[in-house]
């Protein structure tokens, strides 16, 4: 699975956006921008330092967490300040939310539609289903594309922190508190609060589907 | 007739023998895996699907009236079931007997000529008979000439019968057993028969649509690139153009700056200034260098900007030759989609008592598959109005001096580069303009002021409007007034007209145009709420503006006058649920307005702003929004950006919904407290309960009873609004209880629904005869066909 690392220059129509926060960091698109002049200017001894030590810690990761089947791998992301995580299984790509476009007339979750390759992906936000606070789009906002035979759907990440195997034996099921709608979506909990997503049964979720006819 | 079925069986043949052939791969590859897997549990799944395919095969030949197939199939089914049910064990002599049955099959239906049988059918009934492994040894060695011969002496027949089929025949017959003899001959060796084969068979692939979809999305998607480039140039154009704003500028301040640098040389010099003057001069330098290095920058560009011209025409041409091409892939001659007709008819005519020919001509030009996809229920709609409505039953054609048999006529041709023309024309009884004019003032449609300044054609394009339908009952064949408003929306969603002309006793015809292709289409894009929409082209009859303070409110609603008529206006963002933007600019006091025409229906929407005219290709939305109110599609601009389009038979909709909204609340508060009876006569207490139950879910009071008699009792003491009654019925049937209804003074005016399992046309004109109001069968009995039908009728 790839995860795109470089972030692509941003959309300036900001108006088209209708939900910034103030304060969510403009620098931040500057920043992205001048991400190549960095690396450009970065000396070639450097940039080995910084290689070798990416390697180094992939390597040990691998190292340390054997190959039991007892594990297997999550797509970390952040919601609302909180960590969430998909089986990579279901993740065909992640991408950066580029532009994105509000469709009318359909329930709120449902960000907008947006081009990937050629393809029309339609985003939601799951924020809507677990009541989570609006945190508003910066360019740190991933979209992380799932998909099963029957459905594929983008998947509105505030930003992403990585890939990386967990154990069965970490999750605890949900907790007794959670019961409002959003609680049957997740498959539990681990030790570091990171929420497991059953991707599976959101996707099945009948009401994801927008299917509305005019009766006349 | 008997040409036209004659016709119609060749080319089921056609479609059998491909059919045929998959069955036969599929039954020999699994006999070989049979061969080699051990297992009884595979081996119980292989025999399975072999004797599925020797089913099919065998339904398969009986719709085309090959009987040898048909019989060798059936004891193979034998065979094969008694394998499956392990009465008989398998062993290799066996499976020869097998693959020996799957090459006679396949003898007989590539050859079309009745074969020999007697031997194959011998050695299966041996088989199923389950003679013992050494019977069939024995028989085998008696016998094992003997097929062999018999299969060769078949093909010479059929050579010196059938010349035509000869060389496919060989060709078989080359690669099936002598393949080492064939290989080692050249090909030189025997050039006649190779030039020959060529030119018989075309070769054809066939490939899944799915895969071919998804080659034509990315081929689209290689608009982007080209777009991309394109704007690589542009911004190519920017950056050369600051480069000269730079050079004016420069050059302004060159002349000043040597001759400061000039003076500083000259005059100022051994005045004391010696250490300025070097800092002086490193300014100097610097400017100099600045200078050299923007020079140097602009000759880099130059090439790179060459290079990208370059490339945007290679790139540009090659994209625009790949979409046309892969849009030729997916064009598919008529034929494809009319191959269907022709026993639509036979059976629709038959079902009628009517005697009717279809000719068909220009079925080999081809449009584009998706666009066949989707003229094949507008098509069979049509079909049945000519046929129930249009064309006259014998009896009444040799009265009018017409011939027996009504005729049906389907021509194609191409009237320009994107556009075909479709004539649909029946020599049956025409049209009643004025019939279509009371229909539809009974049903409220049009008021009989209205109707008096209808012309002709205004009237005959009232039929293409839901609801009205000139015939007397509501059949399951047609008569709900659905089947051509079906048509002309599909058509019109295609980008399409359609229109008619009819004579009374003379016929009908109905003209459709449609485009060719249909990835692109011209659509204008317009402003609502700071979003961009695209509306298609095709149904915008104009753009215009208006001063607001022409808007005159009819009964509380806005509305416009356009060239001298009302239409009504509405606001776009109210239809998509967005906000209303206000007014900022110059253009305040005007309103800018696209008329859209759908479907006979006028109405202006008002939109934030109208922005151009342009090529767009359509992209489906995802499969999670399998459908979204008022949206179409989208669509990819030149910039990258995604633009939604809009599906303008559900704004118009919608907009009605707008208009109408307050008005239905009261509706339907009146509607709750008044809710409408129902009596159900039906005397099988399955079918009672099940009416009962889908009748009381759809919100209706409902009584059941058990018969004629019994519903009729019931209906003289309590009102009700309809009655769903059976025909087959002890005491009193169906029929009478309806004539007995019509002949009460009181109920004379009570919707009737027959629902019955007869389907025959005799029953089904006693039922007009008597006066249902509906007559439906069992058979194609669904809940919403039949709620459809009641709603329709109170």
């Amino acid at each position: 699975m790839m995860l795109k690392k470089s972030n692509r220059k941003t959309s300036k129509k900001k108006n088209k956006v209708d939900k910034i926060v103030p304060g969510s960091s403009d620098q931040n698109t500057e920043d992205t921008i001048e991400n190549k002049r960095i690396h450009r200017k970065l000396s070639a001894q450097k940039k080995k330092e910084i290689l070798q030590s990416r390697s180094k810690e992939l390597a040990d990761e691998l190292f340390e967490q054997s190959n039991d089947a007892e594990y297997f791998e999550v797509v970390e992301f952040i919601l609302s300040f909180e960590k969430y995580a998909i089986e990579s299984l279901f993740v065909s790509e992640v991408t950066p939310l580029k532009d994105f476009t509000p469709l009318p007339c359909t329930p709120s979750f449902v960000l907008g539609i947006t081009n990937i390759r050629g393809k029309i992906v339609s985003v939601i936000d799951i924020k809507k289903f677990f009541n989570l606070p609006e945190k508003g789009l910066t360019n740190l906002n991933r979209v992380i594309v799932v998909e099963t035979p029957e459905m594929e759907l983008g998947i509105l990440a505030d930003s992403i922190i990585g890939v990386r195997l967990i154990s069965r034996n970490d999750i605890q099921p949900s907790l007794p508190t959670l019961t409002d709608i959003g609680s049957e979506f997740i498959r539990g909990v681990t030790e570091d609060r990171m929420i497991i997503l059953d991707i599976e049964k959101i996707l099945c979720y009948p009401k994801i589907i927008v299917h509305q006819e005019i009766d006349t | 007739m008997n040409q036209i079925e004659d016709g119609f069986l060749k080319e089921l043949r056609a479609m059998f023998k491909i059919e045929a052939e998959e069955h036969l791969k599929a039954m020999s590859s699994g006999f070989i895996e049979l061969e080699k897997t051990k297992e009884a549990d595979q081996r119980k799944t292989i025999l399975e699907s072999v004797y599925r395919e020797a089913h099919s095969l065998k339904g398969a030949a009986r719709a085309v009236n090959l009987n040898d197939v048909e019989t060798v199939c059936q004891t193979l089914e034998d065979v094969l079931s008694k394998l499956k049910r392990q009465q008989i064990k398998l062993y290799p002599e066996l499976f020869d007997i097998l693959h020996d049955t799957v090459d006679i099959l396949k003898v007989i239906i590539d050859s079309n000529k009745v074969q020999d049988i007697s031997s194959i059918m011998h050695q299966l009934g041996r088989l199923s008979e389950g003679y013992s492994k050494e019977d069939i040894q024995a028989d085998k060695l008696e016998n094992r000439e003997f097929p062999k011969k018999e299969e060769e002496s078949d093909k010479k027949g059929v050579e010196e019968e059938n010349a035509g089929e000869v060389k496919v025949e060989k060709a078989n017959d080359q690669k099936a057993s002598d393949l080492p003899a064939s290989k080692a001959e050249p090909p030189v060796a025997n050039p006649k028969i190779v030039e020959k084969e060529e030119p018989l068979i075309s070769e054809t692939v066939r490939i899944a649509t799915e895969k071919l979809d998804s080659l034509l999305l990315q081929a689209e998607e290689m608009l982007g690139a080209k777009l991309a480039v394109n704007q690589y140039l542009s911004d190519f154009d920017v950056i050369f153009k600051k480069f000269d704003l730079w050079e004016k500028e420069w050059k302004k301040y060159a002349t000043e700056i040597s001759l400061i640098k000039r003076s500083f040389e000259n005059g100022e010099n051994g005045n004391g200034f010696k250490k300025k003057n070097t800092e002086f001069n490193r300014l100097f330098e610097f400017i100099h260098m600045y200078q050299d290095q923007m020079k140097s920058l602009e000759n880099v560009l130059n090439p790179i900007q060459q290079m990208a011209d370059n490339n945007s025409r290679i790139i540009g041409g090659m994209v625009d030759n790949l979409l046309e091409e892969m849009k030729e892939v997916l064009t598919h001659p008529f034929s494809t989609l009319f191959k269907i007709l022709p026993k639509i008819v036979r059976d629709l005519s038959r079902d009628q008592g009517k005697e009717i020919e279809l000719i068909i001509r220009g079925s080999t030009i081809e449009v584009d598959r998706r666009i066949l996809e989707e003229m094949k229920t507008p098509f069979i709609h049509l079909l049945r109005n000519c046929i129930d409505h249009g064309i006259e039953k014998p009896e009444e054609r040799v009265k009018k001096n017409k011939p027996r048999d009504g005729t049906i006529s389907i021509s194609v041709s191409q009237i320009s580069g994107n556009k075909v023309e479709i004539l649909v024309t029946d020599d049956g009884g025409g049209i009643d303009a004025e019939k279509v004019k009371k229909t539809a003032i009974k049903k409220g449609i049009i008021s009989e002021a209205e109707a008096e300044k209808f012309t002709e054609q205004d009237a005959l394009s009232l039929i293409f409007q839901s609801e009205v339908s000139t015939s007397p009952i509501i059949t399951d064949i047609s008569g709900r007034g659905l089947g051509l408003a079906i048509v002309r929306e599909k058509v019109e969603k295609l980008g399409g007209l359609i229109s008619l002309t009819t004579e009374v006793d003379q016929g009908t015809t109905f003209r459709i145009v449609l485009p060719v292709t249909m990835a692109t289409f011209r659509g204008i894009l317009v402003r609502v709420a700071k979003q961009i929409f695209v509306v298609p082209t095709a149904n915008v009859e104009r753009v215009t503006r208006f001063k607001s303070d022409e808007i005159r409110t009819v009964k509380q609603r806005e509305t416009i006058s356009l060239d001298g008529k009302v239409i009504p206006l509405i606001w776009l963002s109210d239809v998509l649920e967005l906000p209303r933007m206000e007014n900022e600019d110059e253009s305040y006091s005007f309103i800018q307005v696209m008329v859209l025409n759908v479907s006979e229906k006028r109405i202006a929407f008002v939109v934030d702003d109208i922005l151009n005219e342009q090529e767009v290709l359509v992209k489906n939305l995802t499969k999670q929004l399998s459908r979204v109110k008022n949206i179409a599609g989208a669509t990819v601009l030149g910039t990258g950006k995604v633009v939604v389009i809009l599906n303008v038979f559900d704004l118009v909709k919608s907009a009605l919904k707008v208009t109408t909204s307050h008005k239905k609340e009261e509706k339907s508060k009146e509607e709750t407290l008044m809710e409408k009876s129902i009596l159900i006569a039906e005397d099988s207490i399955t079918s009672r309960t099940l009416l009962k139950n889908i009748l009381e879910s759809a919100g209706y009071r409902v009584k059941a009873t058990v018969d004629g008699v019994d519903a009729f009792t019931a209906l003289k003491v309590d009102e009700y609004d309809l009655v769903v009654s059976d025909v087959e019925m002890p005491r009193m049937n169906g029929f009478d209880l309806v004539l007995k209804i019509r002949d009460d003074k009181k109920m004379a005016d009570l919707p009737v629904v027959l629902v019955t399992g007869l389907e025959s046309r005799e029953h089904r004109e006693r039922g007009i005869e008597v006066g249902a109001n509906a007559y439906i069968v069992k058979r194609s009995f669904d809940q919403s066909n039949l709620l459809e039908v009641i709603q329709k009728l109170i």
